[in-house]
């Protein structure tokens, strides 16, 4: 909210506190200042001016050439204006002034062969007013050279200042004043009030009745008859305008000062157009319509509180008043209504209505219920002061069970074990009373504390330690330099992931985090998806049941700019449901963890040494086992061929036959969805799961020290014989000198014979606690090579 | 024997000084040493030696072979590091070297880590949390009472009445602190939602780093002097801060910590990096904690903006594009 430091200073005397000491130490203490806007900047360079001299512009008819005085010195002038006159009192602008209107600076100009130093500036041009007829002629008592800022009382500062939601009290200058005044410590205080009553009493002409006293505790309603509706005074319109409000009518203003002054939202009724000259405070009946003062038709809601006459509802109570009873240039007679209303009802239905106004949002933050009859009374008399008319006497103040002032206290050891710093006694006692606590008893171990009615935020000892620490300064409170650690158990929940993307890295992928949120077409294309109840668009109503709609849209983006050869991976949570069920419980659906590699374009585009080589179905197969032998070192697992619909060439990995990842060859129809024309090869693996395997013990094995004997064969077989399969063979058909098989060479050729390839391996052999001999190695190659020729009906090709 | 033993050694010798390419050298070779050479001939020769010559011949033979095999390879030697310096000469190396693919950790992950990396020191341990969560966990138990103005500080997207993506990382709080008794010593980074339209300025979704510390003894001035020293080691020693009086519904007294922001040529100004307190006693209560017996504090701050900030970058989207020219250079 704005603050006007001018008007701050009718509450409390700020002389002598420079702008930068308020904004630090205001802000530090929590009400951050977020803008200081001084009036008097934009009128730099601008002074009272003398007219000495206005006569025709030589070459122009409708200008005029003056001679302009500004104290010290004369300045050759040319004004278009026609109101300008020697003798006047003028807004003076000086070269190098910016006009506030359109933000132009003055330059030494040439206007029609003759020279002007400056300008005289218009209500318009000064941003102060609609007034563009003329120049603005100021008092002719104001003394040339005077700036211009003070001669039109526009020295303001205004700052702009963040209230957090628990702070409803410093919702106002008031409010604001208190806490000042605490920080600074200087004395603050409240304008006095003097009603001059008549002799009618407010009761016998208007009635209050309140139906739901549980949602409206307290209403106050106070007459003014006889006033007259016009502009406000221009004391009332400057201090409302320095805060950014419109100046409407006298009441509408006194209602909308007094708001800003204390913090009560006021509503001022046409009495006469209140049916029976009677309030009645009570909930709407359900579906009810009502016109608000917007002039928008309202459903209500069996929950809505309303302002009620006999007849019908006036008002949606502490949000809006009724198009039906406000206050127009005809009215004559009027009801300030200030009441306290719950808060939490008044969020229900401005949340409902969609209507956050400046009643509503001090209402549901909770105001002070101890300020409304003050409110009531000084509107009053601010309506008397612009408006005339007669106060009635006495004032109908509905209140049926008034609150028990709240009490709490603390203690002072436990103020410093929270701060880890002692603050006196005394001090903390002072801070308390400055906040308008009314200190019950102090005993060397204890404050108790009377809390205010505008202090909804204080219930408990640790809120009055925040009290105490944020007036008394943060800062003033030690940082401590050094920590004790505990010795406890170190976890880190992230590690696994950050070996994964380690390994990644090395492997040349490039992290990517895409969005969680997706759209419906989208997001059932690749699972059972939850969906968002209040979606910010209809392109992310949905979370993501899988990874890979991520990845496409990244390589379509990066497609799009022409990068064509992209290595990437995601890690991050995908969500499914697991039945039809609305979400009762973390049982209802699956939040997983997850990896998701992509492969696309080539891995090595021609260089000097090489030549191009797109990514293959094989890159991906051998990244995903990289990365298991990294982060499950000695681990077995099976990498098995699988369906899915996402995949075209299709494969799963699975661990002590638990199935850990499933991925392949991008389907053609995915692809085209996202505006892909090439290749995706991605795996996905559950990291969940992957986390969940034991990994195997680590036990360090001797070094062999025999020699290890290695014999190479290839075999002529059908091309349909899988690899695997042969490699299978082998094992089964060899002694347990073999440890491994090497497939070093597939050849397909006609040379061959028709469908046929050629499988060249590697085979190692050795024995761990001696040499092989010639023999058995030529008995087990025999061996193997017989069962590969029998089983897969191959032949030996010729070495 | 003896004689044509060592008259061998002296031909050896003088073929041996003559050697001058590759070409004389394996002559020499085949002329000696080779399986028809002089030498394995003489080897060959030994066989019809009387027994009584037999040891010193053996001996006069082995010498030779051992000699003739040395001289052999020392200057076989020379003249291979010869031949290979000649073929190194034919280098260019201002060809380009191979390139081996590298990749890189997104730039959040990068600012995660080197947050972590300085409260890991601290003796913190890391803990995370799922992000689809209870209103709850969310809410309710971080003390943000149902229908309060409070909520209004986090757009939130809803699931249902009772279900929600998190707004912030604090729930894992929650969690962590029902299953684990004090001393706590946490920090818990992850991803969080908030229901706000997309925009140079604002996501849908960001990072949260959230540290909890729970302890006997734990105060308001160990809190300040904690995040003073994170802020001089990540932002740099000479960094300006300040504490300012703030309010969150799950710490009290709350604060929030700024720093001096001085970009190059435009005027600086306090800049929001995190939220702190100490946490509230209904939070404890709610987790079964005795708030008169431990204390805690508590501290959460956005990744996004200052990593944003750290390198100039103004739109936020780029960092969930996944463009690769983005990317490549973090």
């Amino acid at each position: 909210m704005k603050i006007s430091l001018n008007w701050l200073s009718d509450y409390v005397d700020i002389s002598g506190i420079s702008i930068d000491s308020i904004v630090d130490k205001i802000s530090k203490a929590g009400l951050e200042v977020e803008e200081v806007i001084e009036q008097g900047k934009a009128f730099e360079k601008m002074f009272v001016g003398l007219v000495k001299e206005a006569k025709k512009h030589p070459n122009a008819d409708k200008l005029s050439l003056c001679i302009v005085n500004d104290g010290n010195e004369d300045f050759n002038v040319v004004c278009g204006a026609p109101n300008v006159a020697a003798g006047q009192k003028v807004a003076f602008a000086k070269v190098g002034a910016v006009i506030p209107s359109n933000g132009l600076k003055l330059e030494k100009v040439k206007i029609r062969g003759e020279f002007s130093f400056g300008m005289i500036c218009s209500e318009k041009e000064l941003g102060i007013g609609e007034n563009h007829e003329g120049i603005l002629v100021l008092d002719p008592n104001l003394k040339e050279g005077t700036s211009l800022a003070d001669a039109l009382g526009m020295n303001d500062i205004v700052i702009y200042v963040a209230i957090t939601p628990n702070r409803a009290d410093a919702l106002s200058h008031i409010g604001f004043a208190r806490d000042f005044a605490a920080i600074f410590k200087r004395k603050f205080h409240y304008p006095k009030i003097e009603l001059n009553e008549s002799g009618k009493k407010s009761s016998d002409v208007a009635k209050v009745e309140i139906v739901d006293s549980e949602k409206c505790p307290r209403y106050v309603g106070k007459v003014v008859l006889g006033v007259t509706i016009k502009e406000s005074p221009e004391w009332l319109k400057k201090k409302l305008k320095s805060i950014g409000l419109r100046p409407i009518n006298n009441v509408v203003d006194v209602t909308n000062f007094v708001l800003y002054e204390v913090g009560q939202p006021l509503h001022a009724f046409d009495l006469d157009n209140l049916a029976g000259n009677k309030i009645v405070v009570k909930c709407a009946n359900e579906g009810e319509k009502f016109v608000t003062l917007d002039s928008k038709e309202r459903v209500l809601a069996a929950s809505d509180l309303m302002i009620c006459d006999a007849a019908k509802n006036v008002a949606v109570a502490g949000v809006m008043g009724g198009e039906n009873s406000e206050v127009t240039e005809k009215t004559k007679n009027i009801l300030i209504e200030s009441a306290f209303f719950n808060p939490s009802s008044i969020r229900k239905t401005a949340k409902r209505l969609g209507l956050s106004t400046d009643a509503s949002f001090r209402f549901e933050r909770g105001t002070d219920y101890n300020i409304t009859l003050w409110a009531a009374q000084r509107a009053a008399q601010l309506i008397k002061e612009t408006a005339g008319g007669e106060i009635l006497s006495g004032e109908k103040d509905a209140y049926p069970s008034p609150f028990d002032v709240r009490k709490t206290s603390a203690r002072f050891n436990r103020i410093n074990k929270i701060l880890g710093y002692k603050i006196e006694q005394e001090e903390v006692v002072s801070i308390l009373k400055d906040l308008g606590f009314t200190i019950e008893e102090v005993d060397s171990e204890k404050v108790s504390v009377g809390i205010p009615g505008y202090r909804h935020d204080i219930e408990r000892e640790i809120d009055l330690i925040e009290e105490v620490a944020r007036v008394y300064g943060y800062d003033k409170i030690p940082d401590i330099v050094n920590i004790s650690v505990t010795l406890d158990e170190k976890i880190d929940q992230a590690s696994f992931n950050d070996r994964v993307r380690n390994k990644l890295n090395s492997l040349g992928f490039y992290e990517i985090i895409t969005n969680s949120l997706l759209n419906s077409e989208i997001a059932e294309k690749f699972g059972y998806p939850i969906k968002v109840l209040n979606p910010q668009s209809s392109e992310m109503s949905h979370l993501r049941p899988s990874m890979l709609p991520g990845l496409l849209q990244s390589v379509s983006n990066n497609l799009k700019v022409s990068e064509k050869n992209l290595k990437f991976f995601e890690i991050g949570k995908t969500f499914e449901r697991k039945n039809d069920k609305e979400i009762s419980s973390f049982e209802d659906f699956d939040e997983t963890d997850n990896l998701i590699i992509g492969l696309t374009g080539y891995s090595i585009q021609t260089e000097w040494f090489d030549k191009d080589k797109p990514h293959d179905f094989y890159d991906l197969k051998g990244m995903v086992e990289s990365i298991l032998r990294t982060v499950l070192p000695g681990t077995g697992y099976l990498i098995q061929e699988a369906n899915h619909s996402n995949f075209d060439l299709c494969f799963c990995l699975s661990i002590q036959n638990v199935t850990i990842g499933i991925g392949g060859k991008v389907n053609q129809t995915l692809l085209k969805l996202f505006d892909v024309n090439q290749d995706i090869f991605a795996f996905i693996i559950n990291l969940d799961k992957l986390k969940a395997v034991k990994p195997a013990e680590k036990v360090f094995s001797e070094l062999l020290k025999f020699p290890k004997v290695y014999r190479d064969v290839a075999f002529v077989l059908d091309k349909t014989v899988r690899s695997d399969k042969v490699i299978e063979n082998i094992k089964q058909a060899s002694s347990n000198l073999l440890h491994q098989i090497k497939l070093f060479d597939i050849f397909q050729s006609d040379s061959l014979g028709e469908g046929k390839k050629s499988l060249a391996l590697q085979l190692e052999f050795y024995h761990v606690e001696r040499t092989l001999t010639e023999n058995e190695i030529e008995k087990d190659f025999r061996n193997i090579i017989e069962s590969v020729e029998k089983n897969f009906n191959a032949q030996l090709r010729g070495n | 024997m003896l004689s044509k033993i060592s008259e061998t050694r002296k031909l050896f010798e003088e073929d041996l000084s003559k050697v001058n390419d590759l070409k004389s050298l394996e002559e020499l070779r085949l002329k000696y040493l080779s399986r028809k050479g002089i030498v394995p001939q003489l080897f060959d020769d030994f066989k019809n030696v009387s027994k009584d010559e037999k040891k010193n011949v053996g001996l006069a033979l082995n010498e030779l072979k051992i000699f003739t095999q040395n001289q052999f390879d020392s200057i076989k030697e020379k003249f291979d590091s010869l031949s290979k310096s000649s073929n190194d000469s034919e280098l260019d190396i201002s060809l380009p070297g191979r390139q081996y693919q590298i990749g890189s950790k997104h730039l959040i992950t990068q600012t995660i880590d080197e947050i972590k990396e300085i409260f890991k020191g601290l003796g913190f341990s890391v803990y995370e949390g799922p992000e689809l969560e209870s209103d709850y966990n969310n809410f309710g138990a971080l003390n943000f009472p149902d229908d309060h103005p409070a909520r209004d500080m986090q757009d939130t997207f809803f699931i249902n009445k009772n279900f929600l993506l998190r707004t912030h990382t604090s729930p894992v709080q929650v969690r962590l602190m029902e299953q684990k008794k004090p001393p706590i010593r946490a920090l818990m980074p992850g991803k969080v939602f908030r229901n706000e339209a997309i925009s140079a300025k604002s996501y849908c979704l960001f990072h949260q780093i959230e540290g909890l510390v729970v302890d006997t003894d734990i105060t308001f001035a160990e809190l300040k002097g904690t995040l003073v020293g994170f802020v001089k080691q990540f932002f740099g020693q000479d960094v300006v801060y300040r504490f300012r009086a703030s309010f969150f519904p799950f710490t009290e007294p709350s604060a929030e910590m700024d720093i001096w922001w001085q970009p190059k040529g435009k005027e600086g100004r306090w800049l929001e990096i995190l939220g702190c307190g100490m946490v509230d006693p209904n939070v404890l209560i709610n987790v079964g904690i005795d708030p008169e017996k431990y204390i805690g504090y508590a501290f959460g701050m956005g990744i996004e903006r200052p990593a944003m900030r750290k390198y100039g970058i103004d739109d936020i989207r780029i960092l969930f594009d996944s463009d690769i020219r983005f990317l490549r250079q973090f």
